[in-house]
């Protein structure tokens, strides 16, 4: 019996997982991104050598880490909002629409509502919270009622989400001193403060560090986190096995949608101070956080690595833009290259723990350990 | 006023919207039929953009844009047949993977190639001349929108009784429905399954790359960012609605050319422009809850999707 059959038996040692981990389908999918995009940097006349230095000095150092961790907090808070339905085997694509009015609402409510700050911000989030809820059970309702497959008809309430905003923002809330169509800027007390231990971040980061850990506990611990994961690998063994298929459709879909809701809210209360028709779905953090959440095979501690790593990618990228003839959006190609190369499984594993068969769920080896 | 809205001019604008969603929706249903869920248009069509205004203008030949356009469609598709095909991924996450693959890639290679940011409009671009069919073209009302079109266009709807006859009285296309409905006896009939599953996987591609040919070259002449805005998402739509037949397809892409024609015109009469963005989508759901029954299967494709 040689050493990797007796190791399966027992615990795995620290080293093991360690190695388990630095050589997982995901990291080796990240390494051959990064190769390939070297290529296309070299291709299009740049040295890629100095175009990563740069990306990852612009991510590191000066204002970087503070950057990556406020671009993070949307990014991670949207891939959890993702993940939630995502684990139970739905493809939200709604994430932009649930995003862009939840931080609608919470722009009205902080600029309309006459209350202490801390008090005007938690009802800001609350409304976003339902709002972006509301619109995640449309397609939720569709699915059960009707019958209408969620990946389709999430998708095309985004435009409709939009055109909603911005309609509303135009005729009934703009500030009549702006050039583009937005709303007026928040008053200073409804801000969300920055933590100075955290580089100056915004105190939202706590909210998110809060909600993985709690998406944690809820995946790993509670019987319905169990039971929607379940789902994801087998529906119909889920529905014999007496889950609610259709109660867990709505719950999912609306708890993703009042998370979405909440990044949003985030957006304008932590960041930009108002509501301008189209900057947040031209951030894009709606797709980057599925595209996290894919990588990260839906669990909440690999989403925080994950989503805090593309953060770094865009933001060393900026940095790329700035000091090389690099754009910075190769941070998207190399985003949608890594789901690319780990849905065709073509990167190489280099290291195995386990027969090759495992290979391809590595993701029940996890909650294997945890539920068993 | 409803005589006012309803001219040869409005024919006209459905069907220079409907164009680019039937191109790509044509290939979308041959690969539906081979049991391949197609979900990459938008992005295929994209690359296909990018590729036709690029090439035409270096060579200053549209018809070489048309061809490159194709040629990197296939190109794009070869990532979701061997993806899915060879290598068992799911087509959901790649087809997603490659739309956003597409939007950063495109959006990269703007301004290393043509050093502009978010619009790429030059003289230099060679845009695809219209023909007109003599003796048809006089003919009032439709005679110019439906006789006066760009190659693609014309060819769009000649190939959907092509499609169909080919699709349902010829022994290949017999065999790709076989190969779609059920391979493993499609495989004992002796039937190349993957070999169909492939072709059927770069034929969408060339198509959603002429899609993308036609749309920057013919109904506008430049590159913009993101420019195929969600019709390559409609054309998926049209596939599902239209039950991957070619006259169901045609049907659909002509519904949502008309919601895109008539909230263009309707802009054009004063009503507010978030309204009419948002027209063919809201068209579109409600075309998906009338047709409803006939998604049970992908419900249950994507249900168990994971």
């Amino acid at each position: 019996m040689d050493q990797s059959q007796t190791s399966r038996s027992t615990q795995s040692s620290s080293l093991e997982r360690w190695l388990g981990a630095a050589t997982s389908p995901a990291v080796s999918a990240l390494v051959l991104s990064f190769l390939i995009c070297a290529v296309i940097i070299l291709l299009s006349g740049e040295n890629p050598i100095r175009a990563y230095g740069e990306l990852w000095s612009g991510a590191t150092t000066g204002a970087g880490p503070r950057t990556v961790i406020n671009r993070g907090i949307p990014i991670v808070a949207m891939a959890l909002a993702i993940s939630i339905p995502f684990r139970s085997g739905i493809i939200n694509l709604g994430g932009e629409g649930q995003f862009v009015l939840g931080g609608f609402a919470a722009a009205v409510v902080a600029i309309n509502l006459d209350a202490p700050g801390p008090l005007v911000i938690f009802v800001s989030f609350l409304v976003a919270a339902i709002v972006g809820a509301v619109w995640g059970l449309l397609p939720a309702v569709g699915q059960t009622w009707l019958r209408l497959p969620i990946l389709i008809s999430s998708l095309l309430l985004n435009t409709p989400a939009r055109a909603l905003a911005s309609y509303l923002t135009k005729n009934y809330f703009a500030d009549p001193a702006a050039t583009s169509t937005s709303t007026e800027a928040l008053p200073a007390s409804t801000r969300i403060p920055t933590i100075s231990w955290l580089s100056g971040a915004s105190a939202s980061a706590l909210g998110v560090a809060v909600l993985v850990a709690a998406i944690y506990a809820f995946n790993r611990r509670t019987a319905p986190g169990y039971q929607s994961h379940i789902s994801g690998i087998n529906l119909k063994f889920s529905e014999y096995g007496g889950v609610g298929v259709s109660r867990q459709t709505i719950l999912s879909m609306g708890s993703g949608g009042a998370i979405a809701g909440m990044a949003g809210a985030h957006m304008i209360l932590g960041q930009s101070g108002r509501f301008v028709d189209y900057d947040l779905v031209g951030t894009g953090f709606a797709w980057t956080g599925l595209l996290v959440a894919l990588l990260a095979l839906h669990r909440a501690i690999p989403i925080l690595a994950a989503g805090l790593f593309f953060a770094a990618l865009q933001v060393g990228g900026l940095a790329m833009q700035r000091n090389t003839g690099v754009s910075w959006q190769l941070a998207q190609v190399l985003q949608a290259v890594v789901i690319l190369a780990l849905a065709m499984q073509i990167a190489p594993r280099l290291w195995r723990r386990r027969s090759s068969a495992d290979v391809a769920s590595h993701d029940t080896d996890e909650y294997g350990s945890a539920t068993g | 006023m409803l005589d006012q809205l309803f001219d040869g001019a409005l024919l006209d604008s459905v069907v220079r919207a409907a164009v680019p969603i039937l191109l790509a929706a044509i290939g979308g249903l041959i690969c539906e039929r081979a049991g391949v869920f197609q979900i990459s248009l938008e992005g295929t069509m994209l690359m296909g953009a990018f590729t036709a205004v690029s090439v035409s203008y270096v060579t200053g030949n549209a018809y070489l844009g048309l061809a490159a356009a194709m040629a990197a469609g296939m190109a794009t598709s070869t990532l979701l047949a061997f993806g899915h095909v060879s290598r068992k991924g799911d087509p959901i996450v790649i087809g997603i993977a490659i739309n956003l693959f597409a939007v950063g890639l495109t959006s990269f290679l703007l301004p290393q190639f043509f050093d502009v940011r978010g619009v790429f409009r030059d003289p230099a671009i060679v845009g695809l001349e219209t023909f007109r069919v003599p003796g048809f073209v006089e003919l009032p009302v439709i005679g110019e929108a439906l006789f006066e079109m760009t190659l693609p266009a014309f060819l769009s709807f000649l190939l959907i009784p092509v499609v169909w006859v080919w699709l349902f009285r010829s022994p290949m296309g017999l065999r790709l429905r076989g190969v779609g409905e059920n391979p493993s006896a499609a495989q004992t009939r002796g039937v190349p399954v993957a070999k169909y599953k492939y072709a059927a996987v770069f034929t969408s591609g060339s198509m959603a790359g002429l899609a993308g040919a036609q749309l920057a070259l013919g109904n506008v002449v430049q590159f913009a960012e993101n420019m195929s805005a969600g019709r390559g998402w409609i054309a998926v739509v049209a596939v599902l609605l239209g039950r991957a037949h070619p006259v169901g397809v045609l049907s659909a892409a002509l519904l949502f050319g008309f919601a895109e024609g008539l909230g263009f015109r309707l802009q054009g009469n004063g009503m507010a422009v978030q309204f009419t963005d948002a027209l063919p989508w809201v068209v579109t759901l409600i075309a998906l809850v009338f047709a409803r029954r006939r998604f049970i299967r992908l419900v249950d494709l994507t249900g168990s999707a994971a």
